[in-house]
């Protein structure tokens, strides 16, 4: 339930606890996209660089790097959160979704809304928007038009793909799609 | 009629209400007639997007997903005063920094107005910072981190040196001047008239004008006067600029986020002396452009120089920050118009005194909209560029034409409502627009525009508002554009060019056409974009991507397909001539001979053949030519109805509803259409209501570089919206398709500027239309001590 | 980001001690670069990266709170509730006791930012974060707040300022939950660096530019929010929080009211009208509140009331569309919380 859990308040880290690391890198274990991962980082790397430039994961955009455009979602234990504004030192211990690990074999049927409705331009605000409806319709599952806007209102498209994005996600609703 | 060419029937009119035939003279390689929408299978049909699935799981890879082994990360040096000269620059010690592999001083800064240089004269021997922001080095080096620190350790002398960020500041004689000589104009890429240029002031240029506006207003019936003012908005692209340059001994490859890959080669040719066949640029996905990406830039040729420099690959990515101070912007402007009419509506004269400004650099003209749109014979425009200390602006969706028509068409409202006529009437007067008549009368019957009340009729403080205007954009077309269409000997089909996806969805209309000239579905299309290894096709601006490309794309699958044929005959123990392509199999028209697509791609001797085609002249010729483009005869129209809330005591305004009616030409994708309606309208709502550069004119530094405190439109601003398209057919090339990106912002802020008149019955002249604009021309603000 | 230590204390009094100062005060500087070598308390971090990735704040170790037990609880006590700082604002927002017993809380926090931003976000940072002041967060203008010799707002770009008590900086206070928990009469437990604690209310902890230029509240160097702690209110009160933004998707608000009544067969016993984004510390109206109290709240009291909020107003030369928009917003909120 994505959107009642603070992403921090499941479990306590491992390993950094108490002592101090850094400035250099520091050793963490994320579970990202179901696999646990052992990484050296830099107490200053932010979760969206670390899914980026160390795993590869580059469908977690950054577009403002400040929380103000909600690209970067990502879910942590399951809630979404802008990976530009969280250490990744901080979510040593914890379990990261990105855009990567939600489909299977098949999309996820908000995906394939998303490419029936044509909620896509550019695509490079895309898979944010993605996670955060995803989110939106694992702890709701019939969301009103209004419900939709609230959930997505931390995005940015700049292309503006809103109306169709909404469209796509009543749609799913509707029809009680909801994983893959 | 010349050699070579001959006449064809073509579809002429639009569907459902004044769908005819037209002869037209045709040239010899061009595909038969295409049908009507109706009548075809994948043209005209919402195909989805082939990159959907890469973008909806995130795989597709974007300029700033591009790595190379041993790359290097580049950041840039840039003013932090909006007005000095260097006195002195040392970059020995941040070259010797840990991790740097090379630095390069920006000396001759481009993107912006270039002063001449006076006879025998070579120019100013220091570099003379304009703006905050202004780049003076980049530096590359093993991290992003280590090159940001680097650029802390280039030691600059600075001369502070006057400056001015105000426009009517600006605009005095005893302003501190941008320039200090007469700068180069250049107009898409060739010199124009030079024009008078005092302090600040370069202009007016007067060249559109005609008749004789001011004897004409003189002696006018009715006259209508206003000054609009309208802010500087950013193009936000949420992917930035973003290049990764790779210079090696045998050529240069630029992996870069860019609206025009062919252009870009091009420009990167002639600055470093290289032939085109040496520099090849790719794109693959790309997020966004919406003008800005046209062009190199300072930063293309800083990292192509470190690139060169450090032999290896650099990258360099613009931050939020950079993207807003220094990538380009649409300017502000101030338009005084004045317009006469007579009592029936008739307009005699418009008079336009404009001035705008681009920063540093030329181009905050108000576009052809007035110009244009309305018939009048008497029209006086004159533009100025003033200079100021700031960012250089550039084409953004729609240039002149979106502060234009702000102004114009509430103008026309005006005049509509001193004649007691509803303005769809005075428009019916006014505007021969056959197109634009159907879109008007469509639109009025869906809007219901008819509920429409008297201006500021509303009970009570929410107040609601009707309002409408007109779009108006040249139809053009890039003649310098090719396409490629290859048959590859399994049945499978490739097609090429080197044109860019930027959310337009390109490569899926591409697909569409070649599939409906070869009885496939689009599915079955591989589209090769984004290189300039292929056949250079048209920018990614302009609305004329789709106009420019598709013709030649038919016209090269249809050319492949002959020669398939041509290839396959003699193994049906036939002649070419009687055998055409006929629901997905080759056939003869006596039925003797068939054979299936595929079957008939299996007998090639060759793995593959294809056809190249490029986009010849327009049926019937252009309007007019410019280099490597031209307009088409007929421009692009589109009408726009908005439905406003009005919160009188708050001052807010919600935009409730938005119904656009528009043209372009024969729709392909009408979903993909859809898209494009929508982001423009969307822009033009977030550009009427919440965008503004703001500038703090004690220290000439942007106060809202980010995407925060630079408000933009987002879901919960999203109004309920219908599109509808014209199928208007024209008989003017192989796929009579044209543009719709621009066309469709055009009108929205001025319906929503009309619709808040209708609401308030106060004028709002000035953009953006925040509470406190409206407060203020509601009379509500507190009366100040 | 520059890079940094991490250390991620179990208990508050490590944490305590491992702080070696304020976050405003590391910004205080004569001029130039922020001072390296500070060790900085981190909650959610939404504000201190925002300020470190600015270049405002370069601190050579950061603190992590998140991970220190107990911190994240709502719990209650003595009839009110006492809120763990570490708890985030979409918690908060979503926690049915806050919803129904301190609704313009709730409402508060749920409007704040985006649903991303609410998720990370904690009470305690939200409550401590730096003004948004568009002067204070440019490395260009070296502003009083951060030791210079002039607030630019004044003669600048002052749309989103202060209206009243800018006496030497026209800040206005950023936390939009700050304004609810004031007018519900919140305290705050504070634990110092050698075990000291008080208990001063929002209010009190708050600071306008005549008594600190340089820093928003009282918080002194190793000194750690321990709990957010909400007084049982009336059994009769009302709430309601409202805001208005440019835009309402994600913003900022332009002017945002709390007000809580407690409320007696419609006859109002004790009301408490707080203005946010009015002022450097949310702006108690107590003359409107003095015009509610002992009244049956309608139509008319509510105009006098709402007109009353404004007694003392002295708006810049952009912000004067504020008044307007306080005075309408609060009498929308009174109407509103009288009707249900
Ligand atoms: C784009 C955007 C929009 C926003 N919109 C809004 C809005 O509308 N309304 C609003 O109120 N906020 C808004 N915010 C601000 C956001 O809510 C705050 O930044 C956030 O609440 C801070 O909480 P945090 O836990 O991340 O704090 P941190 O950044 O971790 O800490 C903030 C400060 O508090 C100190 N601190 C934290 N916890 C304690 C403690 N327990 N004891 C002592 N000191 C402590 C830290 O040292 C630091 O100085 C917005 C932010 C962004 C980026
Ligand atoms: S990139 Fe993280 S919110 Fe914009
Ligand atoms: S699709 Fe381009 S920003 Fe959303």
């Amino acid at each position: 339930m994505p959107h009642n859990t603070a992403p921090h308040a499941s479990r306590c880290t491992q390993g950094v606890t108490g002592a101090t690391v850094g400035p250099g890198a520091a050793a963490i274990r994320l579970e990202v996209n179901g696999i646990v991962r052992a990484l050296a980082v830099l107490p200053s790397e932010t979760l969206a660089e670390v899914l980026r430039e160390r795993l590869a994961l580059t469908g977690t955009k950054i577009a403002c790097d400040r929380g103000a455009c909600s690209s970067c979602t990502v879910w942590v234990d399951g809630a979404p959160v802008c990976s530009c504004m969280v250490l990744a030192i901080e979510v040593d211990g914890h379990r990261v979704t990105s855009i990567e690990g939600l489909a299977g074999e098949a999309l996820h049927p908000v995906q394939s809304a998303f490419i029936e409705h044509d909620a896509i331009q550019c695509g490079f605000c895309t898979p944010g928007l993605v996670m955060s409806c995803v989110a939106l319709l694992e702890s709701h599952p019939h969301p009103t038009e209004e419900e939709v806007k609230a959930a997505i209102g931390g995005h940015l498209c700049r292309c503006g793909t809103y109306p169709h994005v909404i469209a796509a996600v009543l749609d799913v609703a509707r029809k009680g799609k909801r994983s893959p | 009629m010349s050699a070579g060419t001959r006449t064809q029937l073509q579809p002429v009119g639009i569907a459902g209400v004044s769908l005819g035939q037209a002869e037209r003279p045709v040239g010899a390689e061009e595909a038969p007639a295409l049908a009507p929408n109706a009548q075809l299978s994948c043209i005209g049909r919402s195909a989805p997007r082939i990159n959907g699935h890469a973008k909806v799981t995130g795989s597709a890879t974007y300029t700033v997903d591009v790595t190379l082994p041993g790359m290097l990360h580049a950041r840039i040096l840039r003013s932090p005063h909006p007005h000095a000269r260097i006195l002195s620059l040392d970059t020995g010690a941040a070259e010797r920094e840990p991790g740097v592999r090379a630095v390069h001083v920006i000396e001759h800064p481009i993107g912006r107005a270039i002063e001449i240089a006076g006879p025998g004269e070579a120019g100013p021997a220091r570099r003379q910072l304009r703006y905050v922001g202004d780049p003076i080095a980049a530096v590359a080096a093993v991290t992003a981190h280590a090159a940001q620190a680097a650029l802390e350790r280039i030691r600059i002398e600075y001369q502070p040196l006057p400056f001015v960020i105000d426009i009517e500041a600006a605009r005095q004689s005893d302003a501190p001047p941008v320039f200090d000589r007469p700068v180069r104009t250049e107009v898409f890429g060739g010199p124009a008239a030079q024009l008078p240029q005092h302090g600040n002031v370069h202009g007016p240029d007067t060249s559109a004008s005609r008749g004789d506006a001011a004897a004409a207003l003189s002696a006018a019936e009715i006259l209508i006067e206003g000054e609009f003012h309208t802010q500087v908005q950013t193009h936000c692209c949420l992917e930035p600029h973003a290049l990764l340059a790779d210079w090696r001994d045998e050529g240069l490859t630029v992996y870069m986020s860019t609206q025009f890959t062919a252009g870009i080669r091009a420009e990167l040719a002639t600055a470093l002396g290289l032939p085109l066949s040496r520099v090849r640029v790719v794109v693959d996905a790309m997020g966004g452009g919406f003008g800005s990406k046209s062009r190199i830039g300072n930063d293309v040729l800083a990292a192509v120089a470190l690139s060169r420099k450090a032999h290896a690959p650099v990258r360099l990515v613009l931050d939020r920050h950079e993207e807003q101070i220094d990538s380009g912007n649409r300017p502000a402007t101030v338009q005084h118009i004045r317009a006469g009419a007579r009592r029936d509506g008739t307009l005699t004269a418009v008079a336009i005194e404009a001035y705008g400004t681009a920063g540093v650099a030329l181009g905050a003209g108000v576009g052809n909209f007035a110009q244009s749109i309305y018939d009048c014979p008497n029209f006086s425009l004159a533009q100025s560029d003033v200079f100021i200390h700031a960012g250089p602006g550039c084409a953004m969706r729609a240039p002149g034409n979106v502060p234009g028509a702000f102004a114009y068409e509430q103008i026309i409202d005006e005049l509509a409502e001193r004649l007691a006529l509803d303005p769809l009437e005075l428009r019916e007067r006014i505007d021969s627009s056959p197109v634009r008549r159907e879109e008007r009368r469509i639109g009025a019957e869906r809007f219901r525009w008819s509920r429409r009340l008297a201006p500021g009729g509303g009970q009570g403080a929410l107040k609601r508002g009707l309002g409408m205007a007109q779009s108006h954009w040249p139809a053009l077309v890039h003649t310098n554009c090719a396409c490629e269409v290859r048959i590859l000997r399994d049945g499978s089909v490739e097609v090429r060019s080197s044109v860019q996806d930027i959310g337009t969805g390109v490569g899926t209309v591409l697909a569409q056409v070649v599939a409906e000239e070869l009885g496939l579905s689009p599915g079955d299309i591989v589209v090769r974009i984004g290189d300039t290894d292929f056949p250079a096709g048209p920018p990614s601006y302009g609305s004329r991507t789709t106009a420019s490309l598709t013709p030649p794309a038919r016209n090269a699958a249809c050319l492949a397909l002959r020669k398939l044929i041509a290839a396959i005959a003699p193994t049906l123990g036939t002649t070419p001539e009687g055998l055409t392509l006929r629901n997905g199999r080759i056939s003869s028209s006596d039925g003797l001979h068939s054979i299936g697509f595929r079957e008939a791609a299996g007998r090639l001797r060759t793995e593959q053949i294809g056809a190249v085609a490029s986009r010849c002249d327009d049926y019937g010729g252009f309007g007019h030519r410019m280099g490597d483009f031209a307009f088409a005869r007929n421009g692009l129209g589109g009408v726009q109805f908005a439905e406003v809330t009005v919160d009188t005591e708050t001052g807010r305004v919600r935009v409730e509803r938005v119904l656009a009616v528009h043209d372009c030409g024969r729709p392909i994708n009408p979903r993909q259409i859809e898209s494009q309606v929508h982001g423009g309208i969307l822009q033009g709502i977030s550009y009427a209501l919440f965008e503004q550069r703001i500038l703090d004119a004690p220290t000439g530094h942007m106060l809202n570089p980010n995407l925060e405190q630079y408000r933009i439109l987002r879901s919960r601003e999203t109004p309920a919206i219908e599109v509808h398209v014209l199928e208007n057919y024209q008989g003017t090339s192989a796929t009579d398709a044209y543009g719709i990106a621009e066309p469709s912002i055009i009108a929205t802020a001025p319906a929503i500027a009309n619709a808040v008149y209708n609401a308030i019955g106060v004028r709002v002249r000035t953009l953006p239309m925040t509470p406190a604009v409206i407060l203020e021309a509601l009379g509500r603000l507190p009366h100040r001590s | 980001m520059d890079a940094f230590e991490w250390m991620s204390p179990q208990d508050i009094e490590q944490a305590a001690r491992a702080a070696t100062t304020t976050v405003a005060a590391a910004m205080v500087r004569d001029s130039g670069e922020p001072a390296a070598g500070d060790a900085l308390l981190k909650a959610g971090g939404i504000d201190l990266l925002d300020l470190m990735k600015e270049g405002l704040l370069k601190p050579r170790r950061l603190i992590h709170l998140r991970n220190i037990a107990g911190l994240d609880r709502i719990e209650g006590a003595e009839g009110g509730l006492r809120i763990g700082p570490n708890v985030t604002l979409s918690q908060l927002a979503s926690h049915a006791e806050v919803r129904m017993r301190f609704r313009a809380l709730a409402q508060a926090a749920g409007a704040s930012a985006s649903p991303q931003i609410r998720h990370l976000a904690t009470l305690g940072g939200n409550l401590l974060q730096r003004p948004r002041c568009w002067y204070l967060r440019s490395r260009a203008h070296h502003c009083t707040r951060k030791g210079g010799d002039r607030c630019f707002a004044f003669g600048g770009e002052n749309q989103y300022h202060a209206i009243f008590d800018h006496k030497g900086c026209a800040i206005v206070h950023p936390s939009t939950c700050a304004t609810a928990l004031i007018a519900f009469g919140a305290r705050l437990e504070i634990t110092g660096p050698r075990g000291a604690r008080r208990a001063p209310s929002v209010e009190e902890f708050l600071l306008l530019p005549e008594a600190d230029l340089h820093r928003e509240n009282t918080l002194e160097p190793g000194e750690i929010v321990t709990a957010i702690v909400l007084p049982a209110p009336a059994q009769a009160t009302r709430s309601l929080h409202i805001k208005q933004c440019e835009t309402e998707s994600f913003d900022w608000p332009l002017a945002d009211v709390a007000v809580v009544l407690d409320l007696e067969s419609g006859v109002c016993r004790k009301a408490a009208v707080v203005l946010g984004a009015a002022a450097p510390a949310p702006h108690r109206a107590r003359a409107a509140e003095a015009a509610l109290t002992g009244k049956r709240i309608e139509e008319p009291v509510i105009r006098v009331a709402a007109r009353a909020a404004l007694q003392g107003a002295a708006p810049l030369a952009k912000n004067g569309y504020k008044l307007p928009i306080f005075e309408t917003l609060l009498r929308r909120a009174l109407l509103a919380a009288t009707e249900g």
